[in-house]
């Protein structure tokens, strides 16, 4: 579906001839739809003069960064935001680091652990922009998704830019609420389309104090690299529970307490698979990881700004864990374990042995809320995953779920997915239908809306469990988008 | 195997992104982040070892459509195997295997790269990938007095290799070879001007029965000395003897080794006693043939086990860089007093390509150009004097590279600053 030559023509005036493909033969390269072209801008401006030149021509767009996206349409036009990849600032005093679209998670933190500090990265991995949002690993200390966004600038879907926050007023970065024009609760929401229409290129990142060191010391050969030394005041451990209750108790002291870097509700399949360099070594390593575990459980890690600090909130923890009976799993005590689990689970380096190593694919259901509610939707998640585990269609994690609170509190997300082979279509089937069955229980027991749902369930479930807030959506969004450019009103769909 | 047999593997690619990146754990800062060339300098998406998977799956789906934007696509990559082993630190899956394998397929479909088809039609000819131009193959030894392995029995067999013998600038390197190698009372000999090449490099460009051709060529000259060790101080001619001839049953009971393996050996041994040398701060680039590529082959047949997972029946062993020749390299420098190594941000396994893989210096000068400087300015930021390697491509286009920009770094080969110690 290659370009008009005039429309051709007016985008290779923008960002030049090199940066830009229309070359049908080549679109496949680019997840499963024939973009009409790629477009490679290279600033700000060139982003506005894309999107306008979508406008003019009634074509709908899409940005992207590293290549890890949705589903569009036939037809669209994809910015590919990889040339604008600059750390614009950082600024330690103010703690916030202000980045374009493609500078990587891994990059921005690198540069930060120098400086003692760091950023909270997304769970999706390390090679992900810097500015995603979402949720992390680190999300217990280092806030989550749309709060560690500061000022925003912001393309808007008719090529308006829109300074948000201080930077709107006074061109500092600071802050994304003001002084000057906020619009958070327009270029954030965890229901959908939970995605902006438009382009953000440069955002604030809000940073985070980093207890631990400048830079890892890493000895072996990939994809096996081991702590060569410990880090002083730094400690990682995996508890299990004898009930869920306990587990559940343990977590919320545990966030009063805020002593913990990390709180991350791993199930031992998780575990197994950040430890493992293949499929068959995580096989072998979850049975043997669940023979250990006298229950549910969860990953945490400890960081102390001294000697003193990091004992006051071991000992703190030891109490926590004593009083809910947890016990500690004994692999993950062994230093080589536990290296790899710090080094991983705080750079977030291995997402994809996590998820899509075993068949190729996984379908999950994030959701936020009040963690003791959604860990119990997600207990029935976990048990509708079962029969799908025993017919083979999925890779075996014993029906786990995984979360943990954000910020040190009791609101958080739960998460669960299945993996399976996309090639497998009798799979496929059977994962759809177990996302669809568990997300409209999420609903109707209102615990929560869900995310990343195929735009129809927006009016037909989700707008409408939530003060049809859907209907405003629209409403607004018209406003944004005049001429309709953005795709299935800005919903993004992970798959066909 | 051909392409077809990695339609799994392609399957399996989930547009990550690791594979534009060095193994996730080893970012280091803003810079030398990037791993791959070739998405680094032309950025879309399918010039990426996903993106060409990508291509791949769908061309094996939906036909192949060689379209120039896509012969470009396919010529301008290294094959240097960074993409595979950052996606192999989180994914069971081969990634170089189908690239090499999609260009194969289009030398077989008529589609060959016209400068690369120049290049392979040399060695047809002449049994050289590098241009003849009326030298003799042996001219370099003149004067040495070496054993020719055809004519006296030796223990060792020193290939030279095509760049080696017939550039002058790079022939030092293979007098300073027989120089340290004497020095230290090994049995060697050379084939002189009966030495043919290894065929590598013509496999790398595609055009696999040329190499298969002239490999069998090779193998016979190599069985008629009778030798059991074949050594070689070209990275290439080592991936080449040591890696693909396993491959393709060509390499039997031969043992292989890159110099710098012979002369960790002869060193441990006492056998080469460095003792002098100038006081100097190096870095070292691994090579890509030497490092990654240079990890042996592992033979292995089983079938994907039915179901849920990527998984197969034997286990599926895979080559994830993890036991390339990184260290022998090093412990040489180590030796040798006076000089002090300091490392770049990308090495070993990930590793950024010199420039010189993948028959990118015959098909875009420019790009491996780019590669190579790209290279440099990681050397000159570790405050290093020189660069050293360990292959006669890398050393010649970072020489050619610097004359053209400018900069103060000298260029070494490893065998030259012991030559320069014993
Ligand atoms: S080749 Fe591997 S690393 Fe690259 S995108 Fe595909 S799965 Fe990810
Ligand atoms: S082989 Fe090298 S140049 Fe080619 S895609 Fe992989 S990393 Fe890039």
């Amino acid at each position: 579906m290659a370009l008009d030559k005039e429309i051709y023509a007016a985008f290779a005036g923008v960002v030049g001839e090199e940066n830009i493909c229309d070359d049908p033969a080549l679109m496949p390269a680019y997840f499963f739809t024939d973009f009409a072209a790629v477009v490679l801008p290279k600033s700000t401006a060139e982003v506005q003069a894309v999107v306008r030149l979508c406008n003019q021509f009634r074509l709908q767009f899409r940005p992207i960064c590293t290549g890890w996206t949705g589903f569009f349409r036939p037809g669209t036009v994809l910015l590919d935001l990889r040339r604008m990849d600059q750390i614009v600032e950082i600024n330690e005093k103010n703690m916030y680091a202000v980045v374009e679209p493609y500078v990587t998670s891994a990059q921005l933190q690198a540069e930060l652990f120098k400086r003692g500090l760091c950023t909270n990265l997304k769970g999706a991995g390390a090679q992900c922009s810097a500015m995603l949002r979402g949720h992390g690993h680190l999300d217990q200390s280092m806030g989550a998704d749309d709060r560690n966004h500061l000022a925003v600038e912001w393309v808007t879907p008719d090529g308006e830019l829109v300074r948000l926050g201080s930077l709107g007023s006074v061109g500092e970065w600071f802050s994304g609420d003001g002084p000057g024009p906020s619009l958070r609760s327009l270029i954030s929401s965890v229901v959908p389309p939970s995605c902006t229409p438009g382009v953000f290129t440069k955002v604030a990142m809000k940073l985070y104090h980093w207890p631990g060191p400048t830079r890892y010391s890493l000895t072996g050969y990939s994809p096996r690299y081991l702590l060569a030394e410990k880090p002083p005041n730094m400690m990682a451990r995996y508890y299990s529970f004898p009930t869920l209750d306990q587990m559940w108790q343990a977590e919320i002291k545990i966030g009063e307490a805020e002593i913990a870097l990390e709180l991350m509700g791993f199930n031992v399949a998780m575990v197994a698979a950040n430890i493992t360099t293949s499929n068959e070594e995580d096989e072998a390593m979850f049975k043997r990881l669940s023979q250990e575990v006298q229950g549910p459980g969860f990953f945490v890690i400890i960081a102390g700004n001294s000697p003193d600090d990091f004992a006051y909130k071991k000992k703190v923890l030891e109490t926590i864990i004593a009083e809910n009976e947890g016990m500690s799993l004994k692999s993950v005590e062994d230093p080589e374990i536990e290296g790899i689990l710090l080094t991983q689970c705080t750079r977030i380096s291995a997402s994809v042995r996590e998820t899509f190593r075993p068949g190729g694919n996984f379908k999950s259901i994030p959701i936020m809320g009040q963690r003791d509610l959604t860990i119990r939707w997600a207990v029935g998640a976990g048990q509708a995953k079962l029969p799908l585990i025993e017919q083979g269609l999925i890779a075996d994690d014993g029906g786990g779920f995984f979360g943990w609170g954000v910020e040190h509190g009791h609101l958080g997300k739960t998460e669960i997915f299945c993996k399976f082979s996309p090639l497998n279509p009798e799979a496929r089937k059977a994962v759809d239908a177990w996302a669809e069955q568990q997300s409209n229980r999420a609903l109707e027991e209102k615990y929560f809306a869900l995310t990343m749902g195929p735009p129809e369930q927006i009016d037909s479930k989700v707008g409408p469990a939530l003060s049809n807030y859907h209907l405003w959506w629209y409403k607004v969004l018209a406003t944004l988008d005049p001429n309709e450019v953005i795709p299935d009103k800005g919903v993004s769909k992970l798959h066909p | 195997m051909a392409l077809e047999e990695y339609a799994g593997d392609m399957s399996m690619c989930c547009r990550c992104s690791a594979c534009k990146f060095v193994p996730l754990q080893q970012v280091k800062g803003f810079k030398h982040a990037n791993v791959c060339p070739s998405i680094s300098r032309y950025n879309f998406h399918f010039y990426s070892g996903g993106g060409r998977l990508n291509l791949g799956y769908a061309g094996l789906k939906n036909g192949f459509q060689y379209v120039p934007r896509y012969l470009d696509v396919l010529y301008n990559c290294q094959l240097c195997g960074a993409c595979d082993v950052s996606c192999k630190y989180g994914m069971d899956m081969e990634v170089l295997r189908p690239i090499q394998e999609m260009r194969i397929k289009a030398v077989e479909d008529g589609h060959p790269h016209p400068a690369l088809e120049t290049v392979v039609s040399r060695m047809r000819a002449t049994g050289s990938m590098v241009p003849v131009a009326g030298r003799k193959r042996g001219d370099w030894a003149e004067g040495l007095g070496l054993r020719n392995a055809l004519e006296e029995k030796v223990e060792i067999l020193y290939h030279v290799g095509c760049l080696t013998s017939f550039d002058p600038e790079r022939q030092k390197v293979a007098r300073a070879t027989a120089r340290v190698l004497d020095r230290a009372g090994v049995s060697f000999g050379v084939l002189g001007e009966a030495e043919t090449c290894c065929g590598g490099r013509a496999y790398e460009m595609g055009h696999q029965a040329d190499f298969l051709a002239q490999a069998a060529k090779s193998k016979e000259l190599v069985e008629k000395t009778g030798v059991k060790t074949l050594v070689t101080s070209c990275a290439t001619c080592y991936q080449v003897y040591k890696v693909l001839y396993d491959r393709f049953g060509l390499k039997d009971e031969l043992e292989v080794l890159h110099i710098t393996q012979l002369l960790e050996r002869l060193l441990g041994e006492g056998r080469l006693k460095p003792s002098r040398g100038q006081e100097i701060t190096v870095t070292y680039h691994d090579p890509c043939h030497l490092g990654r590529l240079g990890e042996p082959w592992i033979h292995w047949q089983g079938k994907k086990i039915p179901g849920d997972r990527f998984v197969f029946d034997p286990p599926k062993p895979y080559r994830r860089g993890t036991h390339g020749v990184y260290e022998p390299p090093r412990r040489v420098l180590a030796a040798l007093p006076g000089v002090r190594l300091v490392e770049m941000d990308r090495i070993k396994e990930y590793a950024w390509c010199g420039g010189s893989c993948g028959g990118v210096i015959d098909s875009n000068p420019e790009f491996a150009e780019w590669t190579a400087a790209e290279r440099l300015a990681e050397a000159t930021c570790t405050g290093a004097e020189a660069i050293v390697t360990a292959s006669p491509w890398s050393e010649k286009l970072f020489a050619q590279v610097l004359a053209k920009n400018g900069g103060d770094l000298a260029v070494y080969d490893i065998v030259e600053l012991v030559d320069q110690a014993v």
